[in-house]
């Protein structure tokens, strides 16, 4: 009975091989087809397929989405969004089958992603770009992110994102004017693999430094997990008792180490900063849990994605191989403003 | 087997006759529902997409059928696989890093990982056969010793700036063509970007499946395997039989870290990466594919070629319903379902009706 099960199985296996290469021939004519239309004048009414691939569930994402579906809604008829499952953990091993999933059926012209690694997505994202889709990385990037230069990772179109490096050394200058230019910082990251956090740091370091009378105490990496940020950040506090500020570079950083503040009773002593205006720390900014929050435009990011991507893909317009959208600080000053509200991300 | 008799009614005979078979026409039902309701799913990139992501569950798959068989349960599999993915990047960074050439750097990285990587089933091994600790705690607090001597050694990063060979070898295709135009087998040809490059069989896939004949081969027909089941059939059985128990345990533990090792290779191959919690999410399902496939917990039965169903049953649900733009969240539900059916078609199955008599 075992013996006769393996044979189906191969039988099948077989059959499915043979019926599939029936089926790639007929591919192939249909991409040759495309292709050659893609050259004629017929280009213009050619309807483009656009597949979002966000890094992981979380309102930053949820917000890129709404400014890539606004775009897509202004462009009408001529462009068709698809998104592709939210990952639900952070990593290639989590991100790169679904991505395939996505793009197995073929159809599609460009690919918005947020890559979960700098060096696991770019042979599955090569292999996509080879089969001739156009690739825009968005919020994070393949290798150092500089795609201007020739490279194994330089395919993508462009890069749009925040300059994380320039945030965090804003971060810092607004954490020393709260602080009168002195005293002990201590930096909460989250992972070390991610090209964004690490920017954020870099730039923090950097701008810390321009300041005499200050001095990064360290650097902790919580992994995402705010009970890790608050006991690295109690062991800080121990270390330093005199830390007077602390940038969580997202939420779960600077909420573990407010925690470890209140718990070591120096609270409104020590100023947290933070990255990222999710409902959540804008309401933790409006409790005093935090006191500065530094506001990213996904919104702006997959709105730009949508519109240099159609560019490209209608005109082949040249499309900068950098795209940088600004950013805001919320303070307890200014959190109120109905101004600011449209920068406070979408759940 | 023909001569148990056993007591027959409606729905028992349902079960019965499902017995050993339900699984394979389960899969096969998958199958042609998906390739009926979704498009592309049953194309070459659609096969190739499951493929791509069938080693890790395929070789942990393997590693709990042998533990499972004797009674056991290996829950360290999935961070022996993140450390083998740590040690395994980090030995060949550097390797590359002393001068040494690239492909040598990744033979010899490859081949000293596999043999740091069985260390974890041997001290399991030793624990369980000999100190007769139970096999839960053993495992688990070897997943707790790799996960964290994983983390130290990349300091809570991922281990990377492998050379670009390893991510070659690792996304590329047992054959792989443009039609008309070149052939190339392993490693992906370059190509001009719009032309069709035709994939077939995943190396990774490949090297794991040849594990995967291999020991069920092994498992079925050698002196090996039958110990394997006799000792989870009946322990004091198998040593008034003479068999020497502790030593086969420790081997099967063994063995359990070298599947798992070898999935740790193919995640730090594939993703160019060696990250400490790789394994994570293809724990479970490794363990939920071996149930599928028939396996007790309470040991001496289970196949190889039951679990690779099982593990496909798994991987077949997961790509299909992503096709279609469900969430995982589905998956899972329907996972569960499959298991308990999978568990209540154990409960009718004569061999078990057997044991208890």
């Amino acid at each position: 009975m075992k013996k006769s099960l393996l044979w189906i199985t191969i039988l099948v296996l077989s059959i499915s091989m043979l019926a599939v290469f029936s089926l790639a021939g007929c591919k192939t004519t249909t991409t040759a087809t495309t292709a050659a239309a893609e050259t004629t004048a017929a280009a213009a009414a050619k309807v483009f397929t656009i597949l979002f691939m966000p890094g992981v569930a979380d309102p930053f994402y949820f917000t890129m989405e709404k400014g890539i579906q606004k775009k897509v809604d202004e462009l009408g008829g001529s462009v068709k969004l698809l998104v592709a499952e939210y990952p639900k953990s952070w990593g290639p091993e989590a991100q790169v089958p679904i991505l395939e999933a996505a793009t197995a059926k073929g159809g599609i012209d460009l690919i918005l992603i947020a890559p979960t690694s700098t060096d696991a997505l770019v042979a599955p994202l090569k292999k996509l770009y080879d089969q001739g889709i156009a690739i825009i990385t968005v919020d994070t990037y393949l290798g150092d992110g500089d795609y201007s230069k020739d490279s194994d990772y330089s395919f993508p179109l462009s890069y749009i994102g925040t300059d994380n490096k320039l945030g965090g050394q804003k971060v810092a200058e607004n954490l020393a004017k709260m602080l009168n230019s002195k005293g002990k910082v201590y930096l909460m990251n989250t992972n070390p693999d991610t090209s964004s956090v690490v920017d954020r740091g870099k730039g923090f370091s950097e701008g810390i430094a321009k300041f005499p009378d200050m001095t990064l105490v360290g650097t902790d990496y919580c992994m995402d997990v705010q009970q890790k940020a608050q006991e690295l950040a109690t062991a800080a506090l121990q270390k330093n008792p005199d830390i007077a500020g602390i940038f969580g570079v997202n939420l779960f950083s600077s909420q573990g180490s407010y925690q470890a503040v209140v718990n070591a009773g120096l609270t409104g002593a020590v100023k947290i900063a933070s990255w990222d205006a999710t409902q959540d720390l804008i309401n933790a900014l409006k409790e005093g849990k935090v006191d500065m929050i530094l506001a990213q435009k996904p919104a702006e990011i997959g709105f730009l994605g949508v519109e240099w991507g159609y560019k490209y893909l209608k005109d082949k317009a040249e499309v900068p191989k950098k795209v940088i959208p600004g950013f805001e600080f919320f303070t307890k000053e200014n959190v109120d403003d109905p101004n600011m509200a449209q920068f406070i991300y979408s759940k | 087997m023909d001569n148990i008799t056993i007591k027959k009614n409606g729905l028992h005979e349902l079960f019965l006759q499902l017995g050993n078979k339900w699984i394979f026409f389960f899969l096969l039902l998958e199958v042609i529902i998906f390739s009926i309701i979704s498009p592309g799913f049953f194309s070459l990139n659609g096969i190739q997409t499951i493929l791509n992501n069938s080693p890790s569950i395929l070789l942990l798959g393997l590693a709990e059928t042998f533990v499972i068989i004797t009674g056991g349960i290996d829950l360290s599999v999935g961070f022996v696989m993140g450390f083998s993915s740590v040690v395994s990047a980090k030995l060949i960074v550097t390797f590359v890093g002393l001068g040494m050439n690239d492909a040598l750097s990744i033979i010899i990285g490859i081949v000293i990982t596999i043999c740091i990587g069985i260390i974890p089933g041997f001290l399991n091994g030793i624990l369980i056969g000999r100190y007769k600790v139970p096999a839960l705690i053993a495992t688990f607090s070897m997943l707790g010793i790799t996960h964290g001597i994983s983390e130290l050694l990349i300091e809570g990063s991922a281990a990377k700036n492998l050379p670009a060979l390893a991510g070659k070898i690792g996304n590329g295709s047992l054959i792989n063509m443009v039609p008309g135009k070149t052939v190339s087998f392993f490693i992906s040809p370059t190509i001009q970007r719009g032309e069709h490059l035709i994939e077939i069989l995943p190396n990774m896939f490949v090297i794991a499946f040849i594990f995967v004949i291999f020991f069920a081969f092994i498992l079925k027909s050698t002196k090996f395997g039958q110990h394997t089941y006799a000792i989870g059939g009946n322990i004091d059985a198998a040593i008034r039989a003479g068999i020497d128990v502790k030593n086969h345990i420790i081997k099967i533990y063994m063995l359990s870290s070298l599947f798992a090792t070898i999935a740790g290779i193919i995640y730090m191959l594939r993703f160019v990466t060696g990250k400490a919690d790789s394994g994570v999410m293809f724990l479970l399902d490794s363990i939920v594919a071996v149930v599928i496939g028939g396996a007790s917990f309470y040991g001496g039965f289970g196949s190889v070629w039951k679990t690779v169903i099982g593990c496909f049953i798994i991987l077949v649900l997961e790509n299909g319903l992503r096709m279609l733009g469900f969430p995982t969240f589905y998956k899972l539900v329907l996972v569960g379902v499959i298991l308990i059916f999978a568990v209540l078609v154990d409960q009718f199955s004569p061999e078990l009706l057997h044991k208890e008599d």
